[in-house]
C-alpha cells in the first residue's frame, strides 16, 4: 500500500470464512480485499460467528435470528442498508458503522463489526474497511495465526 | 385476550444447556417460562441489570436502527406456541402507522427491556404451556431463582 494514499480511502471486503479459534471460545471472521492481497481477521463471539456463518451458507432458520429481525425492521420501515465500514481499531477492538438510507437521507449507526457483517451479508450490502485500519492490523502475529487455522475451512467460501 | 407480563427471572437449565426466561403476570397467577439461547440470555440479563457494555450488543444495535428513523416499539406480544417453539410479534409505530413484525420471544424481550415497552402474552399460550414437564421443572427450581428480578 502506498504511504501517500489518503487515510480515508475505503477498501471493499468480502467474507472468506469463519473459523473457530482453537485457543479461545471465539470465532474468527476472515475478511479479504477484492484483489485477495490483504487479509483482515476479526475475532467475534460464538453467537455472532454463527450468525455470519448462517448468512454465508444461505441457511434459512425456522425462526428469524436476531440479524434477520434487524433486516426485517429495515424492510418494513423502508430503510436501505447502503454499506458498512470498519472505521477504527483501538486496543484490538474494531469499530464499524452501518449506513442506513431512509427517504434519501443517510444515517450511520455505531456497531461491532460482527453485527455489521452479519447484517450486511443478509442485506447484500457492500463491506469496506478504511486503509488506515487495514494498515494497523498486526502483520507478524497474523501470519502465525493463519498458519494454525484450518486452511480447508477458511477456503470454503472462496467466491 | 392478552395479559401483561414482567420478566421475573432468568436461570440456567442444565438439562437442556439453555436458559429460561420466566415471565409472570402482574398478580402472579400465570407464569410463562421461555427457553432461550446463551447469547439471548446474556442480552436480556444486561438489560435487566442495566449493564452498559463497552460496545453496543446486537439488541442495542437493533434499538439504534429504530432510533435513526424515530420508530417506536409500542409493545411485544408472545402470540403462540407450537411444538415447543414460541412465536412473538413486535409492534412498531412509525410515522403514524403500526407495523407488526414476527420475531422470537428472546429478541422481542431483549428489545422490549431496552425500549421500556410492555410485554404481553396471549392467554392461549399461557394455558398451553401448563404441561407436566413444566411442573417437574419448577419443582427443581430454588425459590431464590424467582425473586431475582422482583421490582
Amino acid at each position: 500500500m502506498e504511504h501517500t494514499e489518503p487515510s480515508n480511502e475505503l477498501i471493499q471486503l468480502t467474507v472468506h470464512g469463519v473459523v473457530a479459534d482453537p485457543n479461545t471460545e471465539t470465532h474468527i471472521v476472515i475478511l479479504r480485499d477484492e484483489q485477495n492481497t490483504e487479509v483482515l481477521p476479526i475475532w467475534v463471539g460464538t453467537a455472532e460467528g454463527n450468525a455470519i456463518r448462517l448468512a454465508m451458507e444461505d441457511i434459512v432458520t425456522p425462526r428469524p435470528m436476531s440479524h434477520d429481525l434487524i433486516k426485517s425492521f429495515t424492510e418494513h420501515l423502508n430503510m436501505k442498508v447502503s454499506r458498512m465500514v470498519i472505521t477504527d481499531v483501538k486496543h484490538n477492538t474494531y469499530y464499524a458503522s452501518i449506513h442506513l438510507v431512509s427517504k434519501d437521507s443517510e444515517r450511520t449507526v455505531d456497531s461491532r463489526p460482527s453485527d455489521a457483517i452479519a447484517l450486511a451479508l443478509r442485506t447484500h450490502s457492500p463491506m469496506y474497511v478504511t486503509a488506515d485500519v487495514l494498515k494497523q492490523r498486526s502483520g507478524g502475529k497474523l501470519d502465525a495465526w493463519l498458519e494454525k487455522l484450518d486452511v480447508k475451512h477458511s477456503g470454503k467460501h472462496e467466491a | 385476550m392478552i395479559t401483561q407480563m414482567k420478566v421475573r427471572g432468568l436461570m440456567f437449565d442444565p438439562y437442556n444447556n439453555a436458559y429460561i426466561v420466566i415471565l409472570r403476570d402482574e398478580d402472579r397467577s400465570d407464569m410463562l417460562p421461555i427457553w432461550v439461547g446463551k447469547a439471548e440470555a446474556s442480552s436480556i440479563s444486561f438489560a435487566l441489570e442495566n449493564i452498559a457494555t463497552p460496545r453496543p450488543m446486537t439488541h442495542d444495535l437493533m434499538k439504534a436502527v429504530l432510533d435513526t428513523v424515530d420508530a417506536k416499539v409500542i409493545s411485544v406480544v408472545v402470540t403462540d406456541m407450537k411444538d415447543n417453539t414460541y412465536y412473538s410479534k413486535i409492534h412498531l409505530m412509525y410515522e403514524d402507522s403500526e407495523y407488526s413484525i414476527d420475531s422470537r420471544p428472546s429478541d422481542a424481550i431483549a428489545l422490549a427491556l431496552r425500549t421500556n415497552a410492555p410485554i404481553f402474552a396471549n392467554e392461549d399460550v399461557i394455558r398451553k404451556q401448563a404441561s407436566e414437564e413444566l411442573d417437574q421443572w419448577l419443582e427443581n427450581l430454588k425459590p431464590e431463582d424467582f425473586g431475582k428480578y422482583e421490582s
